[in-house]
């Protein structure tokens, strides 16, 4: 079993530029969900548990940070089937909520595996494309059997989003991986022939979702109407915003869900475009520190699940504001370290901190 | 690590992702330059108009009265339960909503409200009326009980009501929701959506009066209407009060008078033209359709033979038989075609050429002049002098009384009726006018229309020395006539012959009833039935006060039916009372007293 990283190593190589924009945008984006939270005795519901959640994703980090990645790495494989078999037991038994069965409850917090399974999948899929790298058909295949099984239990609770993710994933780690851009094209061509069919196997409230992506007036009251209402919040907040507490559109309950999925609506209605534009550039840090510490690191299976991060995090990141611009469509994503949700803060933290042993562990096998 | 990586190509492919999530980056901050910081004006303005909303105040209508002040037009406070369908349609909600409406005496089935919903449906986050109509006592207690939660919520409404129902109905007429032609017409003048209008009688014709001014509420709401707080409040200003020149308590009579017949009952002030008494049987309430009434009463409403909404007083149009002869005898004596002393002769029928028309005297009256004419109401002496007098002539003086022109009364759906005449016939009926039609227009049959009001302002005109007022319901409306510049020689011809009729002539029994009458019966040929009966006339005969004409559909003759309804009308205007049967039955006292 290799060995964690020591304290003193830890501290000292730690890459502090990414954990800054981790812990910076954790921070924005507790102060949106305490805005957009509904307020019970003088307290923040939605802020206050957001801010015990990070307390308990605190300790997982600074724990995987002392294990070491390459021990996590080693429970790949489990984890994995682990993962497959909460997803396919999600579906038998899984908690209805809004339609869509996406959560265990657990009694005192709802648990998503989808969340948490974005980290056992970047793992398997780096592990997978290290070994078999995706330069043939056959290794290919591999890929796309391992994926798309794990895409389609996803798919059917239904959660498109997330799903989305996971593919995704998949095609930064194969591109990543060195696949030849003949076959790319291939399957890019493929894809796109497969969109038409798939369109037609939506539920009825996926389609309307994609339709109302196209035009929001359609149907300006009902399920147009998040996404004029979201367009609207960003669009007011003007240069400077309204102010922390002000945002009139969060505040009035015309966003839908606004502290999980119109989250950057509310930020951005109160701090305007110079707040998104510093949310933004915390994104761009995060994104350029994941993508350098896969070029530092020697190991491809730290590499290529760095990959897999980075695509994860930056595929929510533009989903979700370009749905708050009105220019995606709406699909519930969180944007990560932003939005209130325990699962998937615990599981972009988690994903992150094996990042950040990665840069750790590659410094020590430098010198 | 495997051999089978090239790691050079991968190094390259990371940069590639790099440049692509920082192009990304780049997208992303140039669209919200453009919505944030280019398009913020349009999208500042979408943000404070969301938020706001602007509820209409409804102030209450003017309240009607009646001469003596007591109410025909008020408004109860009434509430409306309103929900929005985002919560309605919620399947848990659906039934603990049915629950909690049942417990507190409102039916509602759970398919009952689906439905409610489906009907009013225009978006998720608009409000929809679950049950109207509710007192202060009952949304009280819905309001306090447990289960009342936020999908619900309690809104006031003004609603018009009519304390004298039926009685007023023809007079007063109704209030109902503003149509898209109302609306169209309207909207420049304040009038929104939703609003509610006079459709009908004085509600109708002093609308403006009425109405008031909405006021306005703006209040901040969030996404599902909600209310949050107030921003401005513009008082409304509440209509006008009237009084009408109608007396309660002769519509009661009028409507007891007419218990039994289809018809019309109007008095007129001979002074003013002011409305005493208009009624038209059978009658009608209002108060359902104001409160809401289902498509097959209305059906109901419009479809029966008996036609209860339509106002006979002044749509009617009739045959004014007989009643017509004071136009003739005017018309002739005006013209100098006779005098007291020119007399014709009647043999029961009148020749012209090989026609023969009959009078209602099989026998004949023998020698008649104007006066005894009148009182005998005898046919032959009118056709004949009708036939001296020529068409032309006739129609003139006809056109001055008013007959074929609306009075102007100031209620809704008034007729015409028909002048007729040699024009008129060749343009309606393509055929010329025949001596016979002169004939038979001289006792008011054949091609004359006219209604009850018409009727009744001509023998005002009569009563008061010539002066052909304009009829009004509302009591501070000038007064307006037209002069019909007769001399007071004819006036007084007329007037003695009016006398004549209930003192010796066909129209006795109307002067039986406490006050001398002057006035004259009138039998209209109908068609499709029994004849119509008429009564016209005034009182007191020699000091006259009031005009007042009946009219009983099928009623047969107008000396028997419609003389006493008029005698006993214009008793009861006169002096106040109402007549008593020299030996009363017990159920005559009860209908007496009420």
């Amino acid at each position: 079993m290799p060995e964690g990283s020591r304290w003193g190593e830890v501290r000292r190589y730690t890459d502090y530029a990414m954990l800054f924009a981790m812990l910076a945008l954790f921070g924005l984006g507790c102060m949106s969900v305490y805005s957009a939270s509904p307020m019970s005795g003088g307290v923040s519901v939605y802020g206050s548990r957001q801010l015990i959640w990070g307390a308990a994703s605190a300790v997982f980090y600074i724990a995987i940070l002392r294990i070491g990645y390459k021990n996590v790495f080693v429970a790949t494989k489990p984890f994995f089937v682990l993962t497959l078999f909460l997803l396919v037991l999600l579906l038998a038994v899984g908690y209805t909520s809004k339609g869509a069965q996406r959560w265990f409850n657990l009694g005192f917090f709802r648990f998503q595996p989808s969340e948490l399974g974005k980290v056992a999948f970047a793992m398997m899929l780096a592990h997978v494309c290290a070994i078999k790298p995706p330069t043939n058909w056959r290794n290919i295949l591999l890929v796309f059997l391992l994926s798309g099984v794990t895409i389609m239990v996803i798919l059917v609770q239904p959660n498109l989003g997330s799903s989305i993710v996971y593919f995704v994933m998949m095609f930064a780690v194969i591109l990543a991986a060195g696949m030849s851009y003949k076959l790319l094209a291939a399957m890019i061509l493929g894809g796109l022939a497969m969109l038409p069919p798939l369109f037609f196997m939506l539920q009825p409230y996926q389609r309307t979702r994609i339709l109302i992506f196209f035009d929001p007036y359609i149907d300006p009251q009902g399920a147009g109407y998040n996404v004029i209402q979201s367009r609207i919040a960003l669009g007011s907040g003007g240069l400077f915003g309204k102010g922390f507490m002000h945002g009139t559109q969060g505040k009035l309950h015309f966003l839908p869900e606004p502290h999980t999925d119109f989250i950057f609506s509310v930020f951005a209605e109160e701090f305007g475009f110079i707040g998104c534009a510093v949310v933004l550039l915390l994104f761009a840090l995060l994104l350029w520190r994941i993508i350098s510490t896969a070029k530092y690191t020697k190991d491809i299976k730290a590499k290529l699940y760095c990959v897999a991060i980075a695509a994860w995090i930056w595929f929510q990141m533009t989903e979700s504001v370009m749905m708050s611009m009105g220019l995606a469509p709406v699909t519930g994503l969180p944007l990560p370290l932003f939005s209130y949700g325990g699962s998937a803060l615990l599981s972009v933290v988690i994903a992150l901190a094996i990042v950040q042993s990665i840069f750790v562990m590659s410094h020590e096998d430098r010198f | 690590m495997s051999k089978q990586h090239d790691r050079m190509e991968v190094e390259r492919r990371l940069t590639l992702l790099q440049l692509l999530i920082f192009l990304t980056f780049g997208l992303l901050i140039t669209a919200l330059v453009f919505f944030q910081i280019v398009a913020v004006d349009e999208y500042v303005g979408l943000a404070s108009r969301n938020r706001l909303r602007i509820i209409r105040i409804m102030p209450p209508r003017g309240i009607i009265s009646d001469r003596n002040g007591a109410p025909l037009a008020v408004n109860v406070r009434t509430f409306n339960i309103n929900g929005y369908p985002i919560d309605l349609q919620q399947s848990a909600n659906v039934e603990k909503i049915c629950a909690l409406l049942r417990r507190n005496g409102i039916p509602m089935e759970g398919e009952e409200l689906k439905a409610l919903v489906a009907k009013q449906y225009s978006a998720p986050y608009r409000a929809i009326t679950v049950a109207s109509n509710l007192t202060l006592a009952q949304v009280a207690e819905l309001v306090m009980d447990k289960d009342f939660n936020e999908a619900l919520f309690v809104s006031p409404v003004w609603r018009r009501t009519y304390p004298a129902g039926p009685y007023t109905a023809h007079v007063i007429g109704y209030v109902g929701e503003i149509t898209k032609e109302e609306l169209e017409t309207r909207k420049s003048i304040g009038y929104r959506g939703g609003d509610l209008i006079g459709k009908n009688g004085v509600e109708g014709v002093y609308e403006t009066q009425l109405q008031g001014n909405a006021g306005q509420e703006v209040i901040e709401v969030d996404s599902k209407g909600r209310r949050l707080r107030e921003i401005s409040y513009q008082e409304s200003e509440r209509g006008e009060d009237m009084k009408l020149t109608i007396d309660l308590t002769a519509q009661r009579y009028a409507a007891e008078l007419l218990e039994h017949y289809r018809g019309a009952i109007v008095a007129m002030d001979i002074t003013d033209g002011s409305i005493v008494c208009l009624f038209s049987a059978p009658t009608y309430d209002t108060n359902p359709l104001t409160w809401g009434i289902s498509s097959k009463e209305w059906t109901e409403l419009l479809d029966q033979a008996e036609r209860p909404m339509m106002n006979r007083a002044i749509s009617g149009a009739y045959p004014p038989a007989s009643t017509f002869k004071v136009v003739t005898a005017s018309a002739v004596l005006e013209h100098k075609v006779v005098s007291t002393s020119t007399t014709v002769r009647c043999p029961g029928y009148f020749e012209l050429g090989d026609r023969r028309f009959r009078c209602w005297q099989r026998h004949g009256h023998g020698s008649e002049n104007v006066i005894k004419a009148l009182r005998d109401s005898c046919d032959v002496y009118f056709y004949q002098v009708a036939t001296w007098l020529g068409i032309d002539r006739f129609i003139a003086t006809a056109e001055k009384f008013g007959v074929g022109e609306r009075t102007g009364v100031d209620l809704t759906g008034e007729s015409t009726g028909t002048i007729a005449g040699p024009a008129w016939k060749k343009r309606r009926i393509k055929e010329n006018w025949y001596g016979g039609d002169t004939v038979n227009y001289s006792i008011g049959q054949g091609y004359v229309l006219m209604t009850p009001l018409q009727v009744a302002r001509i023998y005002a005109a009569i009563a008061n020395g010539g002066k052909l007022f304009t009829p009004k319901v509302n009591l501070e409306k000038e007064p307006e006539y037209r002069d019909l510049g007769i001399s007071k020689e004819i006036i007084d011809i007329l007037q003695r012959g009016l006398q004549e009729v209930t003192a010796s002539g066909t129209g006795r029994r109307a002067s039986q009833y406490g006050v001398a009458v002057a006035g004259k019966t009138g039998t209209a040929q109908n068609a499709h039935g029994e004849d119509h009966a008429w009564f016209a006339g005034y009182a007191p005969a020699n000091n006259p006060k009031y005009a007042v004409v009946a009219i009983a559909e099928a009623g047969k003759t107008g000396s028997s039916v419609t003389g006493p309804m008029v005698g006993k009308m214009l008793n009861f205007l006169v002096n106040g009372t109402k007549y008593v049967e020299p030996k009363p039955a017990p159920q005559a006292q009860t209908s007496a007293a009420q």
